[in-house]
C-alpha cells in the first residue's frame, strides 16, 4: 500500500514536474528581465501542439534518426524510476543502481549524438562534439559525488544512499558539498547557463539546441520532453540529498519528505532561472574547469569525511 | 585426457591437410572440418570442467630438458579454452568471406588456415600445461602464428614492418617472461608450476622480483599501457580477423598468465594489487585516450583493446586487494568482474573488428575521415556494429555494462581494513566513470564517421565485395552472445562461477560459492533493469509509430540557410574529437604539416595533422640517441692501434676475472 502510494506519487511528480521545471526557470527569467513571461505550463501545450504536427526528416537520415529521440526518451524514464525523488524511496532499487543511471543515461546521450550525426549536418556534429566532451567530464563528478554518499551511508542502492549515516555536523556538511557538486552536473548535463545557453539563436554557440536543429515534429516534443525529465530528475536527485526528512519515517514524516523535495524542486529550478538570468554562459574552454571545481569539492567532502571518520590520521 | 590428446592431433592433421591437399576450397573445407571436430573433441573435456567438475590431470613424458610435462586442465584454463576455440573458429568462418579474392585466385591460402590452426593449438598449449618449458613453447607457438597471420599481405613494406615491431615487441615481452622463469628456476631448479606455486606463496624479494617481471611481460602481451606500442600498428595492418583474434582472442593469454600466478602467489602483498590497478588504470586511461584521436579504424580499435585490458587489470588488481586484506566480496567481484569482461571483451571487439573487416572490403579503406553514409548501404554491418560499438562503451543493456557494473560494485564495497586506500579505490570509480565518458564519446565519432552521415568518397565503393553470408554469420554469431549476457547476466555469471571460485578458495572465505559474494537477486535485479528499458522502449517506439504522425516529407539537412550543403561539409572525426583533445592537449603529440594559403591569389593549400603515439615516439627517440651518443663516444676515442689494444687487454683482464671469481 505504501509503496504504490509512494510509486503513484513519484509517477505523478515525473509526469507533471518537467513542465513546471521549465515553466518556473523561464518565468524566472522573464521576471527578471522584465517581462512577464509565458504561463507556467506553456511547454505542454508546446508539447501537445509538436505531437500533433507531422514531421520533416532531412533526406540523409536513416532509420537512426527516428528511432534515436524515442531512444533517448526511455532511457530518461528509465533512470526516472530508480532515481530517489523522496529519500529513502525510488519506485525500483537494486545495490548500485546509481552506476546504472549514470550509464543509462549515457546510453540517451549516445543516441541523442547518433541522431545529430545522422543528419550530416556540420552544425549538429559540433554540438555533438562539445555534448560528448563536456558530459564526459562531467561523469567522474557524478559517480565520485554519489560514491562518496554511498560511502558515508553505507548503503549501495540509490535511494537510501542519500541518507547518509554520520554526526550532523558531517552530514550537513556532506550534503551541500555534494549537492552543491551534483548542481554542477545538473548545469552541464541539461544544458543550462553557464554550460550551455538554451535560449541562443545562433548555431555556432549552442550545445543541445544544434543537436536537434533538424528535428521537428513528435520527434522534437519527444527530445524536448526527454531533456526536461531529465532535469527533472537530476533536481529530484539533489533535493533528495538536501531533503532533512526521509520517507522511512511515519506517515506524517513521509508526507513532510514528500513536501520538501517537492518544495526543493522548486527552488532549484528557480535557482537555474537565477544563474541564467546573472551570469553569460563560460567560453567553451573555461568549462573544463567548472567540472574541475565541482571533482574538488566533492575531493574536499571526501577528505573531510575521512578525517572526521578516522580512516586518515 | 585421451579426447584432448586426439583433438590437438586432429587440428595438427588439419594443418597438414592445408598444405598436402590440392585447390584452396578444398584445403578450407579439411580445415574447417578439422578444427569442428578437435574444437568439439577439446571443448568436451573443458565444458564439464568449465561448470564444475574436477580438473583433468595428465603426465606426458618427455625427454630432456624436460623429463615430464604435467598437464593439468583447471576451470581457469577451462574458462579460456571455452571462448578462445569457437572464436578462433568463427574467424576462420569469416576469413572465407573476408579472403574470397585470395580464395579464387592462384594464392595458396591453406598457409592462412593451417596458421589458425597452429593458434589453436597454442591454446591448448598454454592452458593446460603446468611446466614452464612447455608454457613458453605455447607462447612462442602463439606469437610466431600471430606474427605470420599480421603479415598475410606482405607484400606492403608497412604491412612487414608492423608485423616486425609486433614480433620484436612480443619477444622482448618473453625476454621478461624468461627472466622471471630463470628467477623462478633459481629459487627451485625445477620447471615445475607446482614448485612455483611452493615458492611463490612465501614472500621473499625473489617472489616481487618474479612477480615484477611476470606481471611485465603478461602486461606486454595484452597490450597494457605503456607496453601497447606494437598493437595498434598489428591491427592495422593484419586482415580483419586476424586482428579481430589477436585483440579478442589471442592476446587474452597475458591475462590468463595474471589471473594464473596470482593464483598461484595465494596471498599476494597489497602492494601487489595496487601495482596491478594503477598500471591497470593506465591503460584504461591512456587506451581511451587515444582511440578519440585515431583515424584509422583498426588502430583505434586496437587502442580500445588497451582500454579493455586495463579494465580487466583493474579488476584482478582488485581482486589482489581481496585476497591480501581478507575481504571474499572483492575476490569473487575483482576476479568474477575481471573474467567476464574478457569474455565481452572477445565478443563485442570481435564483431567491431569483423564490422571494420566488411567496411574495408566495401570500400578499400579504413579511414574515419574517407568514409560516411555506409548506414544505407551495409544493410546488416551497420547495425550490428552498432550494437557491438554500444557494448564496448559498457552501456546497458548489452554484456559491456555488466562487467563494469560488477567492477563499480566491488570498488564501492571496500573492506574498512584498507583504510585510507579506500578514498584510493573511490578515486578508480571517477576514473572509471572518466574512462567510460571518453569511450562514449569514441563510440559516437567511431560509428557516426563510418555509417552516417553521407558518403565522403563515393568512388572508393567497390559495389563486388559486399558483405556476404561468410562474413555476417560469425558477426550475427558474437551478438547472439552480446545480448544474451547483457540481458540475462547470471548467464555470464555462470560461466565464471568455476573460475571465480577457484580464486575464493585460496583466500579465507567460508564458502567457494560465487554467488555468496555477487547475490543473485542482484544480478536478477540488473537483468530486470534491462528488461525494463527494453520494455519502456518498445511502448514508446509503438506509441510513436502508431499514434503520433509519420513523416512523409524530406527536406535538405538544415544550413542555417545554405542549402547545397556536401558531403565534405561535414563535421569529420578530427573536429569531432576537438574540443576533448583540447582538454589533454598535454598527453597527446601531435605532428602536422600546413601549407596553407597566402597572398591576393593563394594557390590550393594543404594541413595534415596526425595524432602520433608518444610512447612510441619516446622509444625511436631514445634509440636515436643512444645512438647517437654511441657514435660520440667512438668518435672522441683517438684512432691508435696502441690505445685499441690496451682497451683489448682490459676487457681481457675483466672477463678472466670474472669466470676465475666464479
Amino acid at each position: 500500500m505504501k509503496y504504490a502510494l509512494l510509486t503513484a506519487f513519484h509517477i505523478a511528480v515525473l509526469l507533471i514536474a518537467p513542465i513546471y521545471v521549465v515553466g518556473v526557470i523561464n518565468r524566472v527569467k522573464a521576471y527578471w528581465a522584465g517581462r512577464r513571461g509565458p504561463r507556467l505550463n506553456q511547454s505542454f501545450f508546446d508539447m501537445l501542439r509538436l505531437m500533433k504536427k507531422t514531421p520533416v526528416y532531412s533526406e540523409v537520415t536513416s532509420w537512426i534518426f527516428p528511432v534515436s529521440s524515442t531512444i533517448v526518451l526511455a532511457t530518461a524514464v528509465t533512470a526516472s524510476l530508480i532515481t530517489p525523488i523522496v529519500p529513502g524511496f525510488a519506485p525500483f532499487g537494486f545495490p548500485g543502481d546509481f552506476v546504472a543511471f549514470a550509464y543509462i543515461l549515457g546510453l540517451g546521450k549516445l543516441f541523442m549524438m547518433l541522431g545529430a550525426l545522422d543528419t550530416g549536418s556540420p552544425f549538429e556534429g559540433m554540438g555533438a562534439s562539445r555534448e560528448a566532451t563536456y558530459s564526459a567530464l562531467a561523469e567522474p563528478v557524478l559517480l565520485l559525488g554519489l560514491g562518496t554518499l554511498a560511502w558515508a551511508s553505507g548503503a549501495t542502492s540509490f535511494q537510501d544512499l542519500v541518507i547518509p549515516d554520520v554526526s550532523l555536523g558531517m552530514n550537513i556538511g556532506l550534503r551541500i558539498g555534494i549537492a552543491l557538486a551534483l548542481y554542477v552536473v545538473l548545469l552541464i548535463e541539461a544544458a543550462r547557463i553557464p554550460a550551455d545557453d538554451p535560449t541562443t539563436h545562433l548555431e555556432l554557440t549552442m550545445v543541445h539546441e544544434v543537436m536537434i536543429l533538424d528535428h521537428s515534429g513528435p520527434e522534437l516534443g519527444i527530445v524536448q520532453q526527454a531533456s526536461a525529465l531529465k532535469m527533472t530528475v537530476l533536481m529530484g536527485v539533489i533535493a533528495a540529498v538536501l531533503n532533512p526528512f526521509s520517507v522511512s519515517a511515519s506517515v506524517v514524516g513521509a508526507c513532510l519528505a514528500a513536501a520538501a523535495s517537492i518544495i526543493l524542486i522548486g527552488l532549484l529550478a528557480a535557482s537555474v532561472g537565477l544563474v541564467e538570468s546573472l551570469i553569460a554562459r563560460f567560453r567553451f574552454q573555461a568549462l573544463p574547469l567548472l567540472t574541475l571545481a565541482g571533482f574538488v569539492v566533492v575531493m574536499f567532502v571526501l577528505i573531510i569525511f575521512n578525517v572526521g571518520q578516522g580512516h586518515i590520521q | 585426457m585421451d579426447l584432448l590428446l586426439f583433438g590437438t592431433l586432429t587440428l595438427i592433421a588439419g594443418m597438414a591437410l592445408c598444405f598436402v591437399l590440392p585447390g584452396n576450397r578444398l584445403r578450407i573445407a579439411a580445415n574447417l572440418v578439422s578444427q569442428v571436430i578437435g574444437g568439439w573433441c577439446i571443448l568436451s573435456k573443458a565444458i564439464p570442467v568449465l561448470f564444475g567438475a574436477p580438473s583433468v590431470n595428465g603426465v606426458m613424458h618427455w625427454s630432456y630438458p624436460v623429463n615430464q610435462i604435467d598437464l593439468q586442465l583447471n576451470s581457469i584454463g577451462a574458462f579460456f579454452l571455452c571462448f578462445s576455440i569457437p572464436m578462433t573458429f568463427l574467424g576462420s568462418i569469416y576469413a572465407v568471406g573476408y579472403l574470397s579474392k585470395d580464395i579464387d585466385s592462384e594464392r595458396h591460402v591453406g598457409t592462412h588456415f593451417a596458421l589458425l590452426s597452429l593458434v589453436q593449438l597454442s591454446y591448448v598449449i598454454i592452458y593446460t600445461v603446468q611446466n614452464a618449458f612447455a608454457f613458453l613453447v605455447g607462447w612462442e607457438f602463439a606469437a610466431l602464428g600471430a606474427w605470420l597471420l599480421v603479415i598475410w599481405q606482405h607484400r606492403d613494406q608497412k604491412i612487414r614492418f608492423a608485423g616486425f615491431n609486433y614480433l620484436v615487441s612480443t619477444h622482448v615481452g618473453l625476454f621478461f617472461l624468461v627472466a622471471a622463469i630463470v628467477v623462478m628456476h633459481g629459487a627451485t631448479a625445477s620447471f615445475q608450476f607446482d614448485d612455483y606455486e611452493r615458492f611463490l606463496k612465501q614472500p621473499s624479494v625473489a617472489r616481487n622480483i618474479a612477480f615484477v617481471l611476470l606481471m611485465t611481460s603478461f602486461g606486454l602481451k595484452s597490450a597494457f599501457f605503456p607496453f601497447h606500442t606494437w598493437l595498434p600498428r598489428a591491427h592495422s595492418a593484419a586482415p580483419a580477423h586476424v586482428s579481430a583474434l589477436m585483440s579478442g582472442v589471442i592476446h587474452k593469454a597475458g591475462l590468463f598468465g595474471m589471473i594464473k600466478f596470482i593464483l598461484m602467489v595465494g596471498h599476494p602483498e597489497a602492494w601487489m594489487g595496487w601495482y596491478l590497478i594503477v598500471v591497470s588504470g593506465a591503460s584504461a586511461f591512456m587506451g581511451v585516450l587515444y582511440t578519440i584521436t585515431q583515424r584509422d579504424i583498426k588502430r583505434l580499435l586496437g587502442y580500445s583493446s588497451t582500454e579493455n585490458v586495463g579494465l580487466v587489470g583493474i579488476g584482478f588488481g582488485l581482486g589482489c586487494l581481496g585476497l591480501s586484506y581478507d575481504s571474499p566480496t572483492l575476490v569473487a567481484l575483482g576476479f568474477g568482474g575481471g573474467l567476464l569482461h574478457v569474455l565481452n571483451h572477445a565478443l563485442f571487439k570481435c564483431l567491431l573488428f569483423y564490422g571494420a573487416g566488411s567496411v574495408y572490403k566495401f570500400t578499400h579503406t579504413i579511414d574515419l575521415e574517407r568514409l560516411g553514409g555506409m548506414h544505407r548501404l551495409m544493410r546488416w554491418t551497420a547495425p550490428l556494429f552498432l550494437l557491438g560499438a554500444i557494448a564496448s562503451a559498457s552501456l546497458p543493456p548489452l554484456n559491456g555494462f555488466v562487467g563494469e557494473f560488477l567492477f563499480y560494485t566491488g570498488l564501492l564495497q571496500s573492506p574498512p581494513a584498507l583504510g585510507s586506500g579506500r578514498v584510493g579505490l573511490l578515486l578508480v570509480v571517477a576514473l572509471l566513470a572518466l574512462v567510460g565518458g571518453l569511450s562514449l564519446l569514441s563510440t559516437v565519432r567511431l560509428y557516426g564517421m563510418i555509417f552516417l552521415g553521407t558518403t565522403r568518397n563515393p568512388h572508393s565503393i567497390h559495389e563486388d565485395s559486399r558483405e556476404n553470408a561468410w562474413m555476417i554469420i560469425p558477426m550475427v554469431l558474437h551478438l547472439c552472445g552480446i545480448v544474451a549476457i547483457g540481458m540475462v547476466p547470471i548467464l555470464g555469471i555462470r560461466l565464471i562461477e568455476a573460475p571465480t571460485s577457484m580464486m575464493l578458495a585460496v583466500s579465507s572465505a567460508p564458502t567457494e560459492s560465487v554467488t555468496a559474494f555477487m547475490p543473485i537477486a542482484l544480478l536478477n535485479s540488473l537483468a530486470m533493469f534491462s528488461a525494463l528499458f527494453v520494455g519502456v522502449l518498445l511502448f514508446l517506439l509503438a506509441f510513436r509509430f502508431w499514434f503520433l504522425p509519420r513523416c512523409n516529407r524530406t527536406h535538405v539537412t538544415w544550413g542555417c540557410g545554405y542549402t547545397a550543403p556536401n558531403p565534405r561539409m561535414q563535421y569529420t572525426g578530427a573536429s569531432f574529437s576537438g574540443p576533448m583533445v583540447g582538454v589533454f592537449k598535454d598527453m597527446l603529440k601531435f605532428v602536422s604539416q600546413e601549407d596553407l594559403p597566402e597572398g591576393v591569389f593563394p594557390a590550393d593549400g594543404k594541413y595534415k595533422t596526425h595524432c602520433i603515439d608518444s610512447v612510441e615516439h619516446k622509444i625511436f627517440e631514445i634509440l636515436d640517441d643512444g645512438e647517437k651518443g654511441a657514435t660520440n663516444i667512438m668518435d672522441r676515442l683517438p684512432e691508435s692501434s696502441g690505445f685499441s689494444f690496451a682497451m683489448g687487454l682490459i676487457g681481457l683482464l675483466l672477463l678472466v676475472s670474472l669466470i676465475a671469481l666464479n
